[in-house]
């Protein structure tokens, strides 16, 4: 008997079931049903509120809407991704870069207070993202405390109106040289609806606020991980290329950025995830407004499924996301190559 | 390639005299001197960038409604009133703090013991134990990472009303305490601790539970550390899923859904000090805790920086 | 390791943690689930309509969404006077981010008993068939402004009895005004000449939200609209609605109107109470703003301008509706009854000076807020913005274009014409 349930303790199949169960019980009924519905929906026109599977099915029609069909749909989806990628290929390259040069000098030897510095940039990370949403909305303000600041190094006063500002930045530069209007071509020809001229207006100054909010406040977890690797580094590879007799820098790209590969492609991966996926910051600041430059596609989804009343092609949305994000990070993946050190 | 790493071996805090540096001692006397300038600099200019924007808000909680708008960056509110805090935050009858700030530390409690559990023994399974379908239930878990979560908040009500789970503290903390990456996070992280003393405890007989709760488990503490703190920050700062699995009950408002509610509609002005002081009155809890907690907050953190 | 005693030390914890799971379950279960409305008794009365909803006592649930501290407030004491009299008991809950909350309930099968819905809300909700109708279980449903009850019907039924209303009117600073010797206008070329005269200085003479729910009163005066009366056709290219957003783009351009974010403001009534603006446009709601936020500041309403087709505003409104399927009905409306009962709308209404939706309490309310009578007039010919269900596509599209215009950067006819593209296929489909 006790042999019996020794036998039974000791199999690693049975452990293995009983030890993912719990789990596998709580995600199935709380994400993979609910993903597997959400999936269900997007074939659906569901308006959101009606019972679910009293729907009707209507095949590919919500993913053709917004993909190929033209029309409202199909141009908001547009608007979305343009903004999301800016928002990706601001975001970040820009938080990447700060945290790693953030994490080398913390890590240098000769620095002192080094659990202060850590501190103070991780503790925008604790705190919630509709309180810092709120501190951001009265820093950006028209008079508020960015211009004001920025106003010191700036001759004149500066009355940037960051949050109602719909101006892309890369039309604000082409501006600056003269190019105002569209050059024929960009403008007569596009993609899902939306002209090219549009999709290079690069994000609006609203969007440019709610990156630096997004920037600001990841920063220092990315810098703490960062920094985990860099202590990772076996102090003997140092000391070799020392003897050596490399010169920091040669050190530093021949032998430190090399070994940083894995960290590089992890943050990069959840920082690709999460700037994808934003919605919390758009939701509390700007709902999508000016002219629809901040909405994101997670705010698509959520605006589409929750005041638009169409959850099938909310859930569509969502789910060419999904498909968006694996491909960036596979790609992603790619270039940075993180198993070859 | 999965390796996690504890950072804190090489650090120098505390340390009273950083060592001199061989490389440093080569090069000349101003080129160190202006690169340590140069260097706590930036870190200063970065702290001051990461910290300033808090003491303003605490700042601002204590200035009039017209002085917050039109002179943002004084530092002495004047005249200082209580305006905010007295008659708003605390005064206005719609503002249950003791309530709120119970429900939020109850709730993140129950979320962050659940994940601990819940995630360690799935991470450990499928680090360690070879049972059928182990690459399948990894691959499906991972994949759920890359769903954003605004889609399952329907799906998700629907399932809590089935269970007869809404409006109660059940309903707002089990959905939470499954979480995919927590159990990706503690696989990658048992993958990193050496085999043996478990070979030794099976030898010995021991069977697999026994195993993992008194080899394993206290081998992981830094990886539950971790886990420990990002599913307090999770739990603590979610909104949407409270206040979709508790609509019809005022009592269980946490603080982030009540700090939604004192925006206010749209349409209404800005209320700043008001806001201000309750965005700051929201991150106390936490940052207290952080506070004394630091040090193994940031080494948690840390850990999560698994490879590959 | 670098942790004291990790052995002990993380066991230990563990068997606290599991320790206070249990405890937490067992508390969460049975201790906290106080006002789940779980108390499935039945109303007794089975008369609808009638006056009371049963003996057995149930507890029932008004979802809403907050105005201001103080409106929620005075309906709570309502509410309490309904509990003093009633065996039921009735809790006042208001949400934020309401429409996903209330969505959520209405998904998931658990409504509440009573809840706010906006009027142009109504198509969408009506369609998924989520509400009761109220034919039958209203007390004098007869004494209700018709364009009102007619804007909480949809197809053909009547689903809930407004709270009350409110309209857009012109208000304007009493004292810019005088001093720039500028009578209050009444059609567009008198607005256009106060506007002018008025802005000076650090003052804007009109301050206007960037939003169809201000602009669309343009249109309404110009003959417009953004389809005909059957909603069956788009008509927001139409040369009325080109006209009137004409009117409004030299304004922007001018600089004698502006938006509130132009003017550091949140919204147009911080504008017009901070003195940066001399003249806005917005509804009932700046008495209590202004009462509460800017208390010195005097200003007066007077009826919106008349246009080229004569005059023209919108009116809004929120009703009190009982969900389809709900678990005591009875109750449900015998709340909404008193909510909506001349007495208790009329203690409301007068404290918020709302108007009343009922008729017959008008002179009663005009006796108590004399100054207010151009919000009650406009009623007269105000619209109520409410079209077909998925419309809000359209208005997220114009609202993106009206915000285009006002900053500069596009055309009313182009904005016009892509708004009469997209409407029309959500008409049409």
């Amino acid at each position: 008997m006790n042999e019996l349930r020794r036998r039974i303790g000791q199999s690693e199949a049975l452990s293995g079931w009983a030890f993912t169960a719990p789990v596998l019980i709580g995600l199935a009924v709380f994400l993979l049903f609910p993903i597997f519905m959400a999936l269900y929906i997007s074939f659906t026109d569901w308006n959101g509120i009606s019972p679910p599977f009293q729907a009707e099915l209507i095949g590919l029609q919500n993913y053709k809407d917004l993909l190929v069909n033209p029309g409202i749909s199909r141009l908001d989806f547009a608007i979305s991704v343009r903004n999301n990628l800016y928002y990706v290929l601001g975001v970040v390259p820009l938080q990447t870069s700060i945290s790693f040069v953030l994490a080398v000098i913390v890590n240098q030897k000769f620095l002192r207070g080094k659990s202060f510095f850590r501190s103070a940039y991780y503790f925008p990370s604790i705190t919630s993202s509709v309180a810092i949403s709120l501190i951001f909305l009265f820093l950006f303000t028209q008079n508020g405390a960015v211009n004001k600041f920025l106003s010191v190094f700036i001759p004149g006063d500066l009355d940037v109106n960051w949050l109602f500002n719909a101006n892309g930045v890369i039309h604000n530069a082409l501006g600056v040289i003269g190019i105002e209007t569209a050059p024929g071509f960009l403008a007569t020809h596009g993609f899902l609806g939306q002209s090219w001229w549009e999709w290079l207006a690069g994000p609006s100054v609203a969007l440019l606020s709610i990156m630096i909010l997004a920037t600001w406040t990841t920063i220092g977890t990315l810098m703490l991980i960062f920094l985990a690797g860099l202590q990772n580094i076996p102090v003997e590879l140092e000391e070799a290329s020392q003897i050596d007799g490399a010169s920091r820098l040669q050190h530093f790209f021949r032998v430190t950025l090399p070994l940083m590969k894995p960290t590089l492609f992890f943050v990069l991966t959840v920082g690709i995830i999460g700037s994808w996926q934003v919605f919390d910051q758009v939701f509390v600041i700007s709902k999508g407004a000016p002219q629809k430059t901040t909405i994101t596609l997670a705010y698509l989804v959520y605006r589409e499924g929750f005041t638009n009343f169409s959850m099938g092609r909310a859930t569509a949305v969502a789910f060419i996301l999904f498909v968006i994000i694996v491909i960036f990070t596979l790609v992603q993946r790619r270039f940075v190559n993180p198993d070859e050190v | 390639m999965a390796d996690v790493q504890t950072p804190s071996e090489t650090e120098t805090d505390e340390q009273p005299e950083p060592q001199a540096d061989p490389a440093d001692a080569r090069q000349p006397a101003w080129w160190r001197v202006s690169k340590r300038v140069l260097g706590y600099s930036l870190l200063l200019f970065f702290a001051f960038i990461f910290i300033f924007p808090f003491m303003l808000a605490i700042i601002t909680s204590f200035k009039t409604q017209p002085e917050a708008t039109q002179a943002p960056l004084d530092l002495i509110p004047s005249p200082a009133t209580m305006r905010a805090w007295a008659e708003e935050i605390f005064g206005s009858g719609q503002v249950n703090f003791p309530r709120w700030t119970f429900n939020s530390f109850f709730i993140t409690f129950i979320v962050t013991v659940g994940r601990i559990l819940l995630d360690s023994m799935a991470g450990y399974a499928l680090a360690r134990l070879k049972f059928p379908g182990r690459q399948i239930v990894f691959a499906v878990i991972v994949s759920t990472l890359a769903i954003p979560a605004i889609v399952l908040a329907i799906p998700r009500f629907i399932v809590l009303g089935t269970l007869g789970m809404l409006n109660s503290y059940s309903g707002m903390a089990v959905p939470l305490a499954v979480d995919a990456f927590g159990i990706f996070l503690m696989k990658q992280f048992f993958e990193s601790i050496p085999r043996e003393m478990e070979e030794a405890a099976k030898v010995d007989g021991a069977t697999v539970f026994q195993t993992f709760w008194r080899v394993v488990l206290p081998l992981a503490a830094p990886g539950l550390i971790a886990l420990t703190i990002l599913s307090f920050q999770g739990a603590w700062n979610e909104f949407l899923h409270y206040l979709i699995a508790a609509p019809a009950d005022q009592s269980l408002r946490t603080l982030t859904v009540g700090l939604a509610l004192l925006r206010g509609s749209q349409g209404q002005g800005l209320d700043f000090p008001v806001l201000m002081g309750a965005s700051i009155l929201t991150t106390v809890p936490v940052a207290i805790i952080f506070f004394v907690f630091q040090r193994y907050f940031i080494q948690g953190v840390a850990a999560t920086g698994v490879k590959g | 390791m670098n942790l004291p005693a990790p052995n002990q030390w993380t066991r230990r914890l563990i068997i606290l943690l599991v320790l206070g799971v249990l405890a937490a379950a067992c508390g969460g279960g049975s201790g906290f689930e106080e006002s789940g409305g779980g108390d499935q008794a039945e109303g007794g009365g089975g008369a609808t309509g009638g006056s009371d909803g049963g003996d057995a006592g149930v507890s029932l649930q008004l979802m809403g969404f907050s105005s201001s501290p103080a409106e929620d407030q005075e309906l709570s004491k309502i509410i309490d006077g309904y509990n003093e009299q009633s065996s039921n008991t009735a809790e006042f809950n208001p949400v934020p981010d309401y429409a996903t909350t209330l969505q959520a309930s209405l998904a998931g099968g658990e409504p509440p008993d009573v809840f706010y819905v906006n009027d142009n809300q109504i198509p969408d909700l009506a369609t998924a068939n989520t509400l009761a109708p109220a034919e039958g279980n209203i007390d004098n449903p007869d004494d209700f402004y018709p364009n009102l009850k007619e804007a909480f019907t949809f197809e053909g039924t009547w689903y809930c009895p407004p709270k009350d209303f409110s309209t857009l009117a012109l208000q304007y600073n009493t004292q810019l005004l005088s001093d720039a010797g500028v009578e209050p206008p009444t059609n567009w070329d008198e607005l256009r000449a106060a506007a002018q005269k008025l802005t000076k200085g650090d003052v804007v003479g009109l301050v206007l939200g960037p939003e169809y729910f201000r602009w669309g009163v343009f249109n309404e005066q110009a003959g417009g609209g953004l389809t005909n009366d059957d909603l069956t056709e788009m008509t927001a290219a139409a040369p009325p609605n080109v006209e009137a957003f004409d009117y409004l783009e030299q304004m922007y351009q001018q600089g004698t109107a502006a938006e509130p974010s132009d003017l550091q403001a949140g919204w147009a009534g911080e504008a017009f109470g901070q003195g940066k603006a001399a003249m806005t446009i917005e509804g009932n709601w700046m008495v209590a703003a202004m009462r509460d936020g800017y208390p010195d500041l005097k200003w007066e309403t007077a009826e919106l301008p008349e246009g080229p087709a004569g005059k023209g505003t919108f009116s809004f409104s929120v009703c009190y509706a009982v969900p389809q399927g709900a678990k005591n009905p009875d109750a449900s409306w015998d709340l909404v009854n008193y909510l909506v009962s001349s007495e208790q709308m009329l203690a409301f209404t007068k404290q918020f000076p709302v108007m009343p939706s009922r008729p017959s309490l008008r002179d009663q309310w005009l006796e108590a807020n004399p100054d207010l009578k151009a919000f009650l007039d406009s009623a007269e010919y105000a619209r109520s913005p409410a079209w077909v269900p998925g419309f809000q596509a359209v208005l997220d599209q114009l609202n993106s274009g009206i915000q285009g215009i006002a900053a500069g950067n596009k055309q009313p006819q182009q904005v016009l014409e892509e708004t009469q593209q997209t409407g029309q296929s959500v008409l049409g489909g």
